[in-house]
């Protein structure tokens, strides 16, 4: 049984329509992360699973108890669906020191005196923030407060935790090493874990499944890897990992593949959703995929250099072809001119 | 990790049932304040409707009340004359305000930090006293004009004239237009000033084409607010309007009982209503430009460090400028009463030294009822002053966060009151206490008084409230709600703690009004209730200058002593 049911879930403020029907689960032990640009609703879906927004229909479950169904009009308040939610801000109460601002939950569910103690040490312990129990939130850095706010959430053991964006308030290098601390975290207790972010580098590494959001609806879902490597749909495809965009005319499809024939170039490709013989076509490929190659060959493209970026373990150079521009990893500086490109088959999708 | 991994705790359980109970705090909240805004206003509107006071046994429903009233010349001349000073004192107090605005908050100033709390004072201190003030230092033999005689042989200035009390209503209200104009300034980040800079344009053109016209809805509001002021303006008038006969509205309702002899209930309610329907669109139109204020706050760019204009040359022109403004509207006034209230007698050929006296305070301190003021003033203000704060905090929480329409039903009830001027609301709750018998024992208590103040300055207290509470960060809120607090919880162990300074500074604030408050009381005057505010304003009448001195004095301390400990705990001034 899912941890986290929702089901056709429709939600708008005033005529502006923000979730169109989205389903997903979250099974036991299981982080699955919200991912899509602004506006496309995922952090409404979180709200509304926390109960701080209200959808007009659709069905919301956790565990095997409706917390919100559009039709029989049952709408537990955020109060009363035993949550844990990690604030983007981490929103900690300035007038609270450490030890009460994790204790409150516990004070809230009538736990022991020592009971509070006890788990509250426990929680702050685990997530090495011990030694700062009696510190305000305005004395911690903004690493620690964001453990102080992960404490909070989890120390009376919900179901299922909520994470808004929790590693976008800290710094570059920070958030990396955030990044590890916490997926390790949570497979070390077993969370059930749904996480809003807009960082695909981030929901790649985190997460077990990937929710792709595009205008209030799931674009695609799946693990990180199928969303990388085999997207579905071109915004999936464009909206994982860094791209290259070759506009052109699909002149043929076989046995799954299509050749796309642009300005100045002729390649085969995996055919994918929308490509049809004889209309228009793009072609994608990773940065990482295009491969410099020597001479002319097979599934090849002459370009001309633009110019090179040096990126410290590897250059960037940047092709004209035609009017389309292509960039592409090197471990070497290149002369200027021409060169060939190879656009692997496999990795080169034509939509 | 082993004694996190406990089952779940789910939220206690029995207070589900007690949601249906949660309710009830804020119901009573919205029905009181409903009951305590509309009972006295519904009480005039009927009782204008009548042809005799309403206790009276023959009595009927009609309009004679309003044709009377409309038939008499006077209310004619007086409605003339609050149009006239009202408009005068916009056309003064806005421009100048303005520049003040400008100035401190835009310029290199000199000496600014300390200025500005003096630039204030107007705004802090009795309009009864204020006016009292200039009558004593500047009425025909006050000690500026001895002075001025000595000096050009004459008086240059006539005070009881309606020019000078448009002059002298104006420049005692620019504090008004300043507060507004300066926070809409300090609010415009220099970033688009110095975007037009960049853009090539002089420091000139940069005030003329980019802070001006963005800031051009807070001066328009405060020209309405000025405006609304002008029309309920009472002390001033009274006292200056007075020895030449000028009425204005509020006089000529406070006149009609000497005028008929008679407790004549119903005229005054008529004018009443004639008063508010004047002031109701005005408080409705501030309504729409302060949201226009607001909307232009999200447009322009971040509130950054403001860079200072040089003034240059021009500054000696400021520094006269401003120190002209502060003798006039502050020093004039403040240094007549304080002069007035240590000498027996005041003209021409009369020495300070001759004069000196402490007899004005000894008698004060010997009257009863002056000393019964004094410390019902300081309770009003100390005790009363937390329990309507309390009150406003209550009326706050009822619609903190809930945007249903219960909260826009309670948004337009603290607007109300908005409209009608202190010696309305003062009359309508006599009428209250009069007119339900189980009040009645209250009427001459301090409570009563209480209460009209509580009701007047609820749109001014509603607006503190509601600033500290939009501080506080949602998501601060929200975090409890999802670790499972219910909504009376949050308010009371997030909320409350969280906004207690705001709180505090609230109380400083409203202590500050109570204080200066005082044509609120003039109809709820009794024995038993007796304020400062009103204690002056029926002295005033029956002509003890030498206590009304002293009294007046003894006032402007007590503001002071709040004005001082807000300074020293940094409460914020203004909103």
């Amino acid at each position: 049984m899912p941890e986290l049911t929702v089901e056709n879930l429709h939600l708008r403020y005033g005529d502006n329509e923000i979730l169109k029907g989205v389903a997903m689960t979250l099974s036991r032990g299981e982080v699955v992360s919200l991912l899509g640009p602004s506006g496309s609703g995922k952090t409404t879906l979180l709200r509304a699973v926390a109960g701080l927004e209200v959808p007009h229909a659709g069905r919301i479950l956790i565990g095997d108890k409706v917390v919100f169904d559009g039709a029989k009009d049952v709408d537990i308040p955020a109060e009363g669906r035993n949550l844990g939610l990690v604030f983007q801000s981490y929103a900690l109460w300035p007038h609270k020191t450490v030890f009460d601002n994790v204790a409150y939950g516990l004070r809230l569910r009538r736990a022991g005196r020592d009971a509070i103690g006890q788990r509250v040490r426990a929680a702050l312990d685990q997530l090495s923030l011990g030694h700062l129990a009696e510190r305000f939130p305005h004395q911690l850095s903004g690493g620690q407060q964001q453990r102080v706010a992960l404490a909070r959430a989890l120390v009376y053991n919900p179901p299922v935790i909520l994470l808004d964006e929790p590693l976008s308030n800290l710094d570059a290098k920070l958030r990396e090493e955030a990044r590890a601390w916490l997926r390790e975290l949570i497979m070390r207790m077993q969370l059930s874990a749904l996480c809003v972010t807009h960082d695909q580098a981030e929901a790649l590494a985190m997460s077990d499944r990937i929710l792709l959001l595009n205008g209030g609806r799931i674009e695609q879902q799946g693990t990180p890897q199928q969303m990388y490597s085999a997207p579905e749909t071109l915004f999936t495809a464009d909206f994982m990992g860094s791209n290259n965009r070759l506009p052109g005319r699909v002149a043929e499809i076989r046995d799954g593949a299509a050749l796309l024939e642009g300005q100045g170039f002729r390649l085969w490709g995996t055919a994918k959703k929308g490509a049809a013989p004889g209309g228009d076509g793009v072609g994608m490929i990773r940065l990482e995929q295009i491969r410099i190659a020597e001479g002319p060959g097979d599934n090849r493209l002459a370009a001309d250099l633009s110019t090179s970026m040096y990126l410290g373990d590897k250059w960037e150079h940047l092709f004209h072809v035609g009017d389309a521009r292509l960039r592409a990893y090197g471990s070497e500086p290149l002369a200027a001119g021409r060169h060939w490109l190879e656009l692997p088959k496999q990795a080169f999708w034509v939509f | 990790m082993a004694s996190i991994a406990k089952p779940t705790l789910p939220v206690a359980a029995e207070r589900n049932g007690l949601a249906l109970l949660a309710g009830v705090p804020r119901a009573l909240t919205i029905v009181l304040t409903a009951a305590v805004v509309l009972a006295p206003l519904s009480l005039i509107v009927y009782q204008s409707l009548l042809s005799a006071p309403f206790f009276d046994a023959v009595k009927k429903v009609g309009i004679d009340a309003y044709a009377f009233i409309f038939s008499d010349p006077d209310f004619w001349s007086a409605l003339v004359n609050s149009l006239l000073i009202a408009a005068g004192m916009t056309l003064i107090a806005v421009p100048l305000g303005g520049v003040l605005a400008f100035v401190m908050e835009r310029t290199d100033f000199p000496g600014k930090r300390i200025i500005e709390p003096l630039l204030l004072v107007p705004s802090f201190v009795s309009p009864m006293v204020l006016s009292f003030g200039y009558v004593v230092a500047a009425g025909p033999v006050g000690f500026y004009s001895v002075l001025a005689t000595k000096l050009f042989g004459g008086i240059p200035w006539g005070l009881y004239s309606l020019p000078a009390m448009a002059v002298i209503a104006g420049l005692t209200h620019v504090p008004n237009v300043y507060i507004y104009a300066s926070s809409a300034l300090k609010n415009l980040g220099s970033d688009v000033e110095e975007a037009a800079r960049v853009a090539g344009a002089s420091p000139f053109r940069v005030a003329i084409s980019v802070s001006l016209p963005l800031i051009m809805p807070a001066l328009l509001f405060s020209a309405v607010l000025i405006f609304f002021l002008g029309l309920e303006l009472f002390g001033l008038p009274l006292v200056l309007g007075d020895p030449e006969g000028h009425l204005v509205l509020s006089t000529y309702l406070y006149k009609l009982t000497n005028k008929l002899g008679t407790p004549s209930y119903h005229l005054m309610a008529a004018v009443a209503v004639c008063i508010v329907a004047l002031t109701i669109p005005l408080v409705l139109l501030q309504r729409r430009l302060l949201q226009n204020v607001r909307k232009y706050a999200t447009i322009k760019g971040k509130a950054g460090r403001i860079r200072e204009l040089p003034l240059g040359r021009w500054k000696w022109l400021a520094v006269a400028l401003v120190g002209l403004w502060l003798f006039v509207a502050v020093i004039v006034p403040l240094t007549g009463i304080a002069l007035r209230a240590f000498v027996t007698n005041w003209g021409f050929g009369v020495s300070l030294a001759e004069a000196f006296t402490l007899n004005n305070f000894h008698e004060v301190f010997n009257e009863p009822t002056d000393v019964r003021a004094i410390i019902n003033t300081v309770l009003l203000g100390t005790v009363g002053g937390a329990l309507t704060v309390a009150c406003y905090t209550a009326i706050g929480f009822a619609t903190h966060r809930r945007n249903d329409g219960w909260s826009r039903i309670v948004d337009y009830l603290v607007l109300i009151p908005r409209a009608v001027p202190g010696l309305l609301i003062g009359l309508a709750f006599l009428w209250v206490f009069l007119f339900f018998p189980p009040l009645r024992p209250l009427r001459e208590t301090i409570f009563s008084m209480w209460l009209a103040y509580t009701v007047v300055w609820l749109a001014y207290g509603m607006r503190l409230i509601s600033s500290s509470l939009l501080q506080v960060s949602t998501e601060l809120e929200e975090a409890a709600r999802t670790i499972g607090a219910a909504r009376g919880r949050i308010s009371r162990e997030i909320t409350l703690p969280l906004i207690r300074h705001g709180l505090l500074g609230s109380w400083l604030l409203v202590f500050m009004i109570f204080e200066r408050e005082y044509s609120t009381g003039v109809y709820l005057l009794a024995p038993g209730t007796e304020v400062i505010g009103a204690e002056l304003v029926s002295l005033w009448q029956g002509g003890a200058i030498d206590v009304v001195a002293a009294l007046s004095l003894i006032n402007i301390l007590l503001v002071f002593v709040g004005l001082a400990i807000a300074l020293r705990f940094g409460v914020r001034l203004r909103d």
